[in-house]
């Protein structure tokens, strides 16, 4: 029995695993610094970011949710906690949990406005989006936040943006919340939960499970995991700007489907979007090497969606017949 | 005279299971022929061949006496095959007449659409099934059963060489279902079609068909004049055992009362509707569809909200406002709807049946590999559950095992009221048979049942009182030692 649990899981993301190994042969034969340990490194570097968020969205696509606000959610984090390490307004702790509190806040706004007011999740995020943008440009009077006093850069929350071993710490940080995600996922029954509804939110309902707080807390973790990236991002770059996290929603929402989550629900493995990630990391990575010209890299980047969720539909419609 | 279809030595392997083995008979032309079988029995497998969904791993199939190979439902279609699912495959957002002419080359003028002769012809049409609706109505305002006539009427509509029916009457009223007979029969006079027709009701094997053919576990039985058996020798041949009918009429009623509904009033839905249920009891609640059955138990259960009334589990008044409080309260449902209210068909066998036992599997927050190991097997054992691996996919489960996985769910969480709404829709005698046990031996744990059924003779056999509905009120109720199914219809026709 337990054998066979391997194989289906195995199954699930099958297509994807073979799109990264193929991208990654493809890669390394083209350029021979790609498997350098220097770029290897660089490249899940690269990835911490949208990989931390697109475990929320994980979450959020599975409930058959997702969330079009989380640049902005990002900024908005980043914005505060710059600001309070900026101008010292508190101890750097107290800095740190305000920024995830913040962040556990608007995800909150956008989970109460779908599962208690019942608006779409596309909508309500939509709204966010441009909302909590605003907000940001509005905290910082439009201009970036940089520079920051020792009493931040000295602390441990800077920690977060250096190395260990010469190893970036935040790989490991990006590794610990996906290992933390997937043990959520398929071992609590809160993963079970957040499958059911995804899949039949009435029979889920019915089952008694409350389908509302379910979503509400989707969308708390991934307001959660917007505030870890955006300090991540603040102690990396010592620097957050008034646009920073634009456009990281539809990357996000492009790994989680690379790996293998339906849109519809009630589909999706963090194995797979860790995958996903690391596909677009890759894919990305490659493209300087090669130097491809830079208009044509988004344009590569949705061709690779599209092709991994073809191969994905092609092996699953052969299980089917 | 030749077959006019003829299957020969089909075999349909799926990954790791046979779902028919070797199958070989012929339907003549203009006949109706009845396929009879339990769940799993390899009807359906046997319907998709022919409609194109899967193609055989052997054998072959002939039409006019020329093998064909039906690869794709265009190619089914272009042969003349018209298939009615068991599943409406509706679009529920569009009209009627929109849904009856969908893809047909009737709809459109030119570019345009051709409104008025999708109107006027789907008009004849409802007609033709006694239907009192306006063509332009959308679908999804159409109960199940009108939507089921719907479908059967875009079948019968373009006269298909070959109709084949897939357990067309399991939400129909007897009305309705007598109504479809009339024009099915129609259709095979006048057009010569020939008709494969699939029911777990085998009183409408006896009334419709000329022949039949069993199958049982992916294997062919026989294949008989309907005029030479009796109902009781296709049951034999179908489950190859005689059915136990000496555990009916048991009871286990005691003097306590469990739950008590007064004046239970939800708006356009049913009023006034008041009814006790004590420990141990099995109380049946009949009367036809559309009458408040179904949305008086889902009211109970807090899934639909209740105008007026009050509900009291043992003397005590609550006030449910959701499944969550209603299961609190020791209730559990089985909906009606298998698929869209029962199960999650994206998760696997184990975790449906597991939905509403997280309790018992988890400790903190966190699921024991362990537990849920156990439970399952115990699940399998007390229900009988036919599964091959029990992290496939729920769907792979035939309907009648899928029905056990529910019941499993709900029964398994130890509630004290199990309200059931129509618990054996859709699934064969043996499985019928085995849910009835499953019942009984509930009551006899003294839980109190509310048992919603379309099917008179199982609420005869099952229930200790029926209570009658008509248009949203109750119009009779009848102790068990009076109860006739003429008694229960004159009640529900508020005669």
């Amino acid at each position: 029995m337990k054998t066979k649990k391997l194989k289906i899981t195995s199954a699930r993301e099958f297509g994807v695993l073979v799109v990264l190994i193929l991208i990654t042969i493809a890669m390394s034969v083209a350029t021979p610094v790609f498997l350098s340990k220097t770029n290897l490194v660089n490249v899940v570097r690269q990835c911490v970011e949208i990989g931390i968020m697109s475990i929320g969205m994980t979450f959020l696509i599975i409930n058959g949710d997702m969330d079009l606000s989380i640049g902005s959610s990002f900024a908005v984090c980043a914005m505060i906690g710059g600001s309070l390490f900026k101008y010292e307004l508190c101890s750097p702790t107290a800095a740190f949990f305000a920024v995830l509190l913040i962040g556990a806040l608007l995800g909150a706004v956008n989970g109460v406005l779908v599962s208690r007011v019942g608006i779409p999740s596309f909508i309500v995020t939509l709204g966010t989006m441009k909302i909590y943008r605003s907000i940001s440009y509005a905290i910082s009077g439009g201009t970036s936040v940089s520079v920051f006093p020792p009493s931040a850069t000295n602390s441990w929350v800077w920690k977060l943006g250096a190395k260990i071993d010469g190893f970036p710490a935040q790989i490991f940080i990006m590794l610990a919340l996906f290992i933390l995600a997937h043990i959520v996922l398929k071992k609590t029954t809160y993963g079970y939960k957040l499958y059911a509804t995804g899949g039949n939110p009435k029979a889920a309902g019915l089952s008694g499970i409350n389908t509302r707080n379910v979503k509400l807390a989707a969308f708390v973790i991934q307001g959660v995991c917007c505030a870890i990236a955006s300090l991540i991002s603040l102690a990396y770059l010592n620097s957050v700007t008034t646009t920073s996290g634009e456009g990281r929603e539809m990357d996000a929402i492009a790994a989680v489907v690379l790996g293998g989550a339906a849109l519809s629900g009630g589909r999706g493995t963090i194995i797979g979007s860790f995958i996903g990630v690391i596909i677009m990391g890759i894919v990305k990575n490659g493209m300087v090497l090669m130097s491809v010209p830079v208009f044509w890299q988004d344009g590569f980047i949705g061709l690779v969606v599209i092709l991994a969720v073809f191969v994905d539909t092609m092996i699953h419609s052969k299980e089917k017949r | 005279m030749a077959p006019i279809i003829e299957f020969r030595n089909i075999t349909k392997r799926f990954a790791g299971t046979i779902a028919l083995n070797k199958v070989s008979f012929g339907i003549e032309e203009g006949e109706i022929h009845c396929l009879c079988g339990e769940n799993g029995a390899g009807k359906s497998t046997l319907i998709n061949l022919c409609g194109g969904v899967f193609t055989p791993t052997e054998g072959e199939i002939l039409v006019s006496g020329s093998p064909v190979h039906i690869n794709s439902i265009q190619k089914s279609e272009k042969l003349g095959f018209a298939i009615v699912h068991q599943e409406v495959p509706l679009c529920l957002n569009m009209s009627i007449a929109h849904n009856i002419f969908m893809g047909s080359a009737e709809s459109k003028k030119g570019i345009f659409l051709d409104e008025r002769h999708m109107n006027e012809k789907t008009g004849e049409l409802m007609a033709m099934f006694h239907m009192n609706v306006e063509p332009t109505e959308l679908l999804e305002r159409l109960s199940i059963a009108e939507q089921s006539i719907v479908q059967i009427a875009r079948a019968v509509y373009f006269k298909p060489k070959f109709l084949i029916l897939d357990e067309p009457t399991a939400a129909l009223t007897n009305d309705q279902r007598s109504v479809m007979f009339d024009v099915v029969r129609r259709l095979v006079r006048e057009n010569h079609t020939t008709v494969l027709y699939v029911s777990h009701r085998l009183e409408e094997v006896m009334e419709l068909g000329d022949r039949f053919t069993v199958l049982k576990d992916g294997c062919f039985v026989a294949t008989k004049n309907v005029r030479d058996v009796t109902m009781d020798d296709i049951v034999t041949m179908m489950v190859g055992r005689k059915i136990d009918k000496s555990e009916w009429g048991k009871t286990y009623k005691t003097d306590e009362i469990l739950l008590s509904v007064k004046g239970l009033t939800r708006r356009r839905k049913f009023q006034d509707v008041s009814f006790e249920l004590r420990r141990g009891e099995i109380l049946g609640l009949s009367g036809f569809v559309g009458a408040g059955r179904t949305e008086v138990l889902s009211s109970i259960f807090g899934a639909d909200r209740l105008d007026a009334g009050e509900v009291r589990i043992k003397g005590v008044k609550v006030d449910i406002r959701s499944p969550q409080q209603a299961i609190g309260h020791g209730i559990s449902m089985i909906p009606e709807n298998r698929r869209d209210d029962g199960l999650i068909t994206t998760m696997s066998i184990r975790q449906n049946a597991q939905l509403t036992l997280m309790k018992q599997i988890s400790r903190f927050g966190f699921i024991s590999g362990k537990s849920t190991d156990g439970l399952m097997q115990h699940q399998i054992e007390q229900y009988h559950i036919k599964a091959a691996n029990t992290d496939d996919g729920i769907l792979t489960l035939s309907g009648g095992n899928q029905q056990k996985i529910v019941i499993a769910k709900w029964i398994g969480n130890k509630p004290e009221i199990l309200l059931c709404d129509e618990p054996t829709r859709g699934i064969d005698v043996g499985a019928k048979a085995e849910v009835y046990s499953i019942l009984r031996s509930i009551a006899a744990q003294g839980i109190g049942v509310v048992m919603v059924s379309s099917e008179l003779p199982e609420l005869l056999a099952l229930c200790d009182r029926i209570i009658v509905m008509h248009e949203g009120k109750v119009t009779g109720e009848v102790d068990r030692e009076n109860a006739t199914e003429e008694l229960i219809m004159k009640y529900a026709a508020a005669i």
